[in-house]
């Protein structure tokens, strides 16, 4: 080691903030997301409906109005739902993959029903819909 | 738009070699968590505790978005965590090195070298020909943006004061050549099929250039010396990394330390003992 060497500069570029870490991170607004159901009529209503009906094993919130779903598709009995998570460490995953299954095979009229874990476009706050913003921001948390 | 977007698009040679990438890529997250977990109520500082514990729950959340792509190719989590052998894991070696009791400096050298290697690591998989890596990709970079960060700012406090420099300086003398092994082919064949077919799209030689072009000048700024700095010369990383710069075991081709088997033993014990076949889940499914 060498005792000569001049203290090292801190990093210019280095702006950390005490919390950095715990801050969700500020993401793009995607064009069709969050899907919400919105005009779905029929069976694929009903999944929606279900969907709603299930909560963040965390927050009291839909998982619907936390962003989660990206897309539900209804061929005849065959129900598919897009899903993601808001972090891949995520320790509810199977918890919550499972709760999805099931609600919507239970639903009237289902013969079959496959979850899709996808990961892109990344989940972000702006996924929240307005009434999840309200739900959180009853619950103590501003987005 | 991505070229191959299943397993069936692929011919032999090629399935072959992206499942060696994934298993490097899975292999590598989930041995660098394993090692994390062993300061959690030990780490010098409460936030620090937290730091490392949150890094690690990261790293599995990533080596599990990379086993899941493994499922494509016929494997199961379980099987590709529980059951493997100790040879068939091909993380690099760097990640599997145990620690000296409190030699928080190891910890913190390892966890810098191998995040700034996983950032330029994830950027040549950015444009991956196989979509599900691809669409993976952001999702990880976005919940490593702070690791990097954190293991510098750690670097250059440890540096500021002299006997932890010093820690550092035996830490980079131990683990450097452990962690050039992340740019170390398991098989010279395939890592030519994942850059021909464009899973990745440099190859490990263009990394480690790049890797050593950051490293080596940020720990001289340090004052560290590593075993590469009398090689490189005109700022050429260009390197020709020869047998007595890495260690005797390349973790890539399936050799590792004697420390792995003993790491290996530990995680698995449990599942081991209670004769399973499969991972239990933490709840029963709802009614």
């Amino acid at each position: 080691m060498n005792s000569n060497t001049p203290d090292p500069e801190p990093n210019p570029n280095a702006d950390a903030t005490p919390c950095a870490y715990t801050e969700y991170r500020e993401g793009d607004a995607v064009d069709e997301l969050p899907a919400t159901g919105d005009g779905a009529t029929g069976l694929e209503a009903d999944v929606w409906d279900a969907l709603y009906e299930i909560e963040d094993p965390e927050m009291p919130i839909s998982i619907v109005d936390l962003g989660l779903i990206y897309g539900v598709s209804v061929e005849d009995g065959a129900v598919a739902v897009d899903m993601t998570l808001t972090y891949s460490g995520c320790p509810a995953r199977d918890m919550l993959t499972g709760q999805v299954e099931d609600a919507v095979a239970a639903v009237d009229g289902v013969e079959d029903a496959e979850l899709r874990l996808v990961w892109s476009p990344e989940w972000t706050v702006e996924m929240v819909t307005q009434s999840g913003k309200n739900d959180l921001q009853e619950f103590g948390l501003s987005v | 738009m991505p070229a191959f977007d299943s397993p069936a698009s692929l011919d032999d040679e090629q399935a072959e070699a992206l499942e060696a990438l994934l298993l490097e890529l899975a292999d590598d997250e989930y041995v660098q968590a394993e090692r994390y977990t062993e300061w959690q109520v030990r780490a010098p500082t409460l936030e620090s505790d937290l730091a490392l514990a949150n890094n690690a729950q990261d790293e599995l959340g990533h080596a599990r978005l990379w086993y899941d792509v493994l499922e494509d190719l016929g494997h199961e989590e379980h099987e590709l965590i529980y059951e493997r052998e100790p040879d068939e894991w091909r993380h690099s070696t760097l990640t599997e090195r145990p620690f000296d009791d409190g030699d928080w400096a190891d910890v913190i050298l390892r966890h810098y070298l191998y995040d700034v290697a996983e950032e330029l690591r994830l950027e040549a998989l950015e444009e991956s020909s196989y979509a599900k890596i691809a669409d993976r990709v952001g999702k990880i970079q976005n919940e490593e943006a702070y690791h990097r960060e954190h293991a510098e700012n750690w670097m250059e406090r440890l540096a500021d004061d002299d006997e932890s420099s010093e820690r550092l300086q035996d830490a980079v003398d131990r683990l450097f050549p452990h962690a050039l092994t992340l740019f170390e082919a398991g098989s010279a064949d395939l890592e030519e099929t994942i850059v021909e077919a464009g899973f990745r799209d440099a190859s490990l030689a263009e990394l480690r250039e790049e890797w050593l072009s950051i490293v080596v000048p940020y720990l001289d700024e340090l004052g560290l010396e590593t075993p590469v700095s009398e090689i490189i010369q005109y700022d050429d990383y260009d390197l020709e990394v020869t047998d007595d710069t890495l260690p005797e075991v390349r973790g890539r081709d399936g050799t590792h330390t004697e420390a792995w088997e003993e790491l290996h033993a530990e995680f698995t014990n449990t599942y081991r003992e209670l004769e399973r076949s499969e991972a239990t889940k933490i709840m029963a499914k709802p009614e």
